[in-house]
């Protein structure tokens, strides 16, 4: 098993730097082809005043008419040592930029991926004990609605009827306690539909089970079955869920962000964006990959030792088994 | 603000409005102003949030300078030479008085002693001339630009002695001393000069001589400025001159317009910066303030590329002209608060004279002049000539909100004379990619920009001395060439005065610029807690005179 780990860690790990390589290439080709930059794009605004003499000048200088695969090169050199190089936007370190905006991405998904977990749990709990005429079926619908409702919109409404109108919070003061508890339920509604979706799923599932059905006989309390016998098996898919959703999170808190004004990643990319500041954009299209390929390399790992009936099968296996695969197929290993 | 044009000749007239002015101003700094200067008083201190739609890209002096947002934080970090004000009236500052011999070619300016720079720096002739040095050339393999407006005739400059700088201009320029006030020309300590270009980038680190100084900031969230105590050189323009009232300004990045208004609404900011015209009469029937300054420049409307038929015939550049109900645009897409053009440069400017005349609203006469050029109305209402339609397309400027509401406007217009209107709305990369004055598929290009001084616009409209040829007549038209040779000559404003009257007559006789409506592009909501700030010739507001109370 530990050998077989290893060969498999070893792997995934390659896998993952050969992803992150080819996500920095191409960002920078997907972007390169596109005409402008920023520092093309602020000579050209009429306001600056600058003759097309002096804007070729200056391009040149900057060595931005260099053909693409030079650029590329000297970028890619740049960041295989570990040199994010600088922003042309703002003239400074990419580094900094992002060391800045972090951790106020980091609390907020944070906090968004637990309001969604509570939601969805809380929400998961009810479709299996509220009675049917309690609405069970009203309840059974919040995934999708929640779904279907843009997290802006949520956004917006929080802001104007807990910000405005309520006062709660200031709307200027964005990295406040309430105002952050506010942005991360804006981002935790969407994220915690599909987690309270696969979780109603496998709780139907498991509470036909016999075992269940046993412990119902037996006279077991209706939170201490769903906590003590339902909620362990029910939840194993639910983490490769989540961790599918850590990518929404770092979407989400784009859009988030913007509504509620709080300065992250995500706010550092919609502006990297709109003026096509490439070498941060390389930067953050990256880091995406780095956390998007742990996270998922995390769930594949972790599974093993959640439930001891996944396990690798033989050396040459590729990944693990999925829980979900119940006993009888072990021998085969499907892809999820 | 007046629309009457300002001459430094002396009549009666002028002598009578510059005493009752003074008299005014005196009546009003001993009344208002005495009494926050005493330590105890109740106006002296406070904290104001500003909130902004964007705090621009990079924080290099030289580059951001004239961006329209951060603009309003170095004009609280940093002085100038000389002050314009809304007028484009030349004031001292930093400069106390300055010389020019006869034909503008060399200026001597005299600075004012004392002055020093937040990091100690003392602001004396040689941090004069490494300001104009840098303004001029920039570094531009580093990435410091040039400014952009700064007159491209300079030679080198010379400090004479500590407080005395002699400036060497190739030409004569007389647009340099109004150019000294202008949003661009912002002293900068030699030590941030000096910097490389990524250290210039953070904003804590470049030290200016103004009445605030950075206490805190962060890209794309806000920027904290906190008053200099020792702070006693402000211009006497603006009545005041020692340190700022209100203790520290904050600028808030606010990218929804609606969040904006709402916080100072609900008493949460005190100035939200470009809100919708259609929210100004609410936000003034609630008691708040509403300011919309205009800048000294260009009024929006259209360069025309006499190139690209049909616009290479007269008849129909002035049909255009005809055509156009420029009162239909201030009722419907703005406020009163906008102006009718009068002119193809703003009303406050310096040399701007009324040609409303030349720009009535005349769909007779335009539908008069096409008939004579020889477009025909077809069933369809649209015009023809040997089986072409008479069309326009307009590139909606993305630099102002309000310019595709204003085509669509005029479109309805130019199409009752029998005009096919097609528009295009592209964003900003895009704009600045293919939209170009006198470029094949442009046939009007819309203006939105500022200038400080008039003289500039002439070799601007043309292509001599890198002009940018705005109407692509490159060198065909001699008349117009012939004026702008004797304004770029002229060696005083008196003598330029009637020059550029002819100027502005020809070139909007001739159909070559469209005037649309004067331009406001900063417009400000504030608190009524809130007083005392100050515009000036770029329209932007300055809280050093400003208080607060509670």
């Amino acid at each position: 098993m530990s050998k077989a780990y290893l060969n498999y860690a070893a792997k995934r790990l390659i896998q993952a730097a050969v992803v992150i390589l080819l996500a920095y290439v191409f960002t920078f080709v997907v972007v390169s082809i596109l005409p402008g930059d920023p520092i093309t794009n602020v000579l050209n605004n009429p306001q600056n005043g600058f003759t097309p003499d002096e804007i070729n000048e200056i391009i040149t200088a900057q060595g931005l008419d260099k053909p693409i695969p030079v650029q590329l090169w000297t970028a890619l050199s740049g960041f295989l040592t570990g040199d994010l190089g600088l922003s042309m936007r703002t003239n400074r370190p990419v580094a900094t930029l992002i060391a800045e905006v972090l951790p106020s991405t980091l609390v907020l998904a944070s906090a968004g991926l637990v309001v969604a977990l509570l939601l969805a749990a809380v929400i998961a709990y009810g479709t299996q004990f509220l009675p049917k005429r309690f609405g069970q079926g009203l309840l059974r619908g919040f995934p999708s609605l929640f779904l279907s409702v843009p997290n802006f919109v949520i956004g917006l409404v929080l802001i104007h009827l807990f910000g405005f109108q309520l006062g709660i919070f200031r709307v200027i003061e964005p990295n406040s306690f309430w105002a952050t508890l506010f942005a991360a339920v804006a981002l935790g509604i969407p994220i915690s539909a599909q987690i309270a979706e696969v979780l109603i799923a496998n709780l139907d599932h498991e509470s036909g089970q016999e075992y269940a059905a046993v412990a119902r006989g037996r006279g077991l309390g209706q939170m201490r079955l769903f906590t003590k016998h339902l909620l362990k098996p029910s939840s194993l898919p639910v983490i490769t869920v989540i961790a599918l959703t850590i990518g929404e999170l770092l979407g989400g808190s784009l859009i988030t962000e913007t509504v509620f004004g709080r300065t992250g990643l995500g706010s550092l990319v919609q502006r990297s964006v709109s003026s096509q500041d490439l070498p941060v954009l390389q930067a953050v299209v990256s880091l995406a990959a780095v956390v998007f390929v742990l996270v998922n390399l995390i769930a594949d790992l972790a599974y093993p030792l959640l439930d001891p009936r996944v396990k690798l099968i033989g050396p040459s296996a590729r990944r693990p088994a999925t829980a979900d695969e119940g006993f009888t197929d072990l021998s085969k290993a499907v892809t999820p | 603000m007046t629309d009457r044009p300002r001459f430094p000749s002396v009549s009666r007239r002028r002598l009578l409005i510059a005493s009752s002015a003074l008299a005014t101003a005196a009546l009003l700094a001993t009344a208002g102003l005495s009494p926050a200067l005493s330590a105890d008083s109740p106006n002296n201190g406070g904290d104001i949030t500003f909130l902004i739609d964007s705090l621009g890209d990079t924080w290099i002096p030289n580059n951001s300078a004239i961006s329209s947002f951060q603009g309003h934080i170095w004009g609280h970090v940093t002085d100038k030479l000389l002050y314009v004000d809304a007028e484009g009236e030349v004031t001292p500052w930093i400069a106390e008085r300055w010389e020019q011999n006869d034909n503008a070619t060399e200026f001597t300016l005299h600075l004012k002693n004392g002055v020093t720079f937040s990091d100690g720096t003392p602001l004396d002739a040689s941090a004069v001339v490494a300001n104009l040095d840098i303004w001029y050339a920039g570094r531009k393999a580093e990435g410091i630009n040039p400014i952009g407006l700064f007159p491209k005739t300079y030679d080198r400059a010379e400090a004479v002695d500590a407080a005395t700088v002699k400036v060497f201009f190739k030409k004569p320029t007389l647009g340099f001393i109004p150019t000294l006030g202008y949003h661009g020309s912002i002293l900068i300590s030699p030590k941030t000069i000096a910097a490389p270009a990524n250290q210039q980038a953070d904003l804590s680190k470049t030290s200016g001589s103004g009445p605030y100084v950075v206490e805190s900031w962060k890209e794309g969230d806000y920027v904290k400025l906190v008053k200099r105590k020792d702070y006693n050189w402000g211009p006497a323009a603006v009545g005041h001159t020692g340190p700022a009232f209100l203790d520290s300004i904050t600028y808030k990045l606010v990218s929804e317009p609606s969040v904006r208004v709402s916080s100072v609404l609900s008493g949460q900011a005190d100035v939200a910066y470009n809100a919708s015209p259609q929210e100004l009469e609410s936000l003034k029937e609630e008691g708040f303030t509403v300011a919309t300054p205009r800048y000294l420049g260009f009024v929006n409307g259209w360069a025309i590329n006499t190139k690209l038929p049909p616009y290479d015939d007269v008849k129909v550049r002035q049909a255009l002209q005809a055509g156009i109900n420029r009162q239909e645009i201030i009722d419907t897409v703005y406020t009163p608060d906008w102006k009718l053009a009068t002119s193809f440069i703003q009303s406050n400017v310096p040399g701007a004279t009324d040609q409303s005349g030349l720009l009535a609203y005349n769909p007779d006469k335009a539908a008069k002049l096409l008939d004579e050029a020889g477009w025909v109305k077809g069933a369809d209402g649209i015009r023809t000539k040997d089986g072409k339609p008479l069309l326009l397309t307009l590139h909606s400027n993305p630099y102002l909100a309000t310019s595709k509401s204003v085509d669509e406007l005029i479109a309805q217009q130019l199409g009752k004379i029998g005009w096919k209107v097609s528009i295009r709305a592209y964003d900003v990369v895009t704009f600045g990619q293919k939209v170009k004055y006198g470029s094949l598929a442009v046939p009007a290009y819309e203006v939105t920009r500022s200038f400080i001084d008039a003289g500039t616009v002439a070799s601007i409209l043309t292509n001599a001395n890198n002009g940018e040829n705005w109407f692509a007549l490159d060198e065909s038209d001699k008349a117009l060439n012939e004026l702008r040779d004797k304004i770029a000559g002229a060696g005083s404003a008196e003598t330029r005065k009637p020059l550029l009257d002819e100027l502005q007559k020809y070139v909007l006789e001739q159909g070559y610029f469209i005037p649309r409506t004067q331009i406001v592009q900063r417009i400000y909501a504030q608190s009524p807690k809130l007083k005392g700030e100050v515009y000036n010739g770029v329209a932007y507001a300055s809280y050093y005179t400003a208080t607060k109370s509670e």
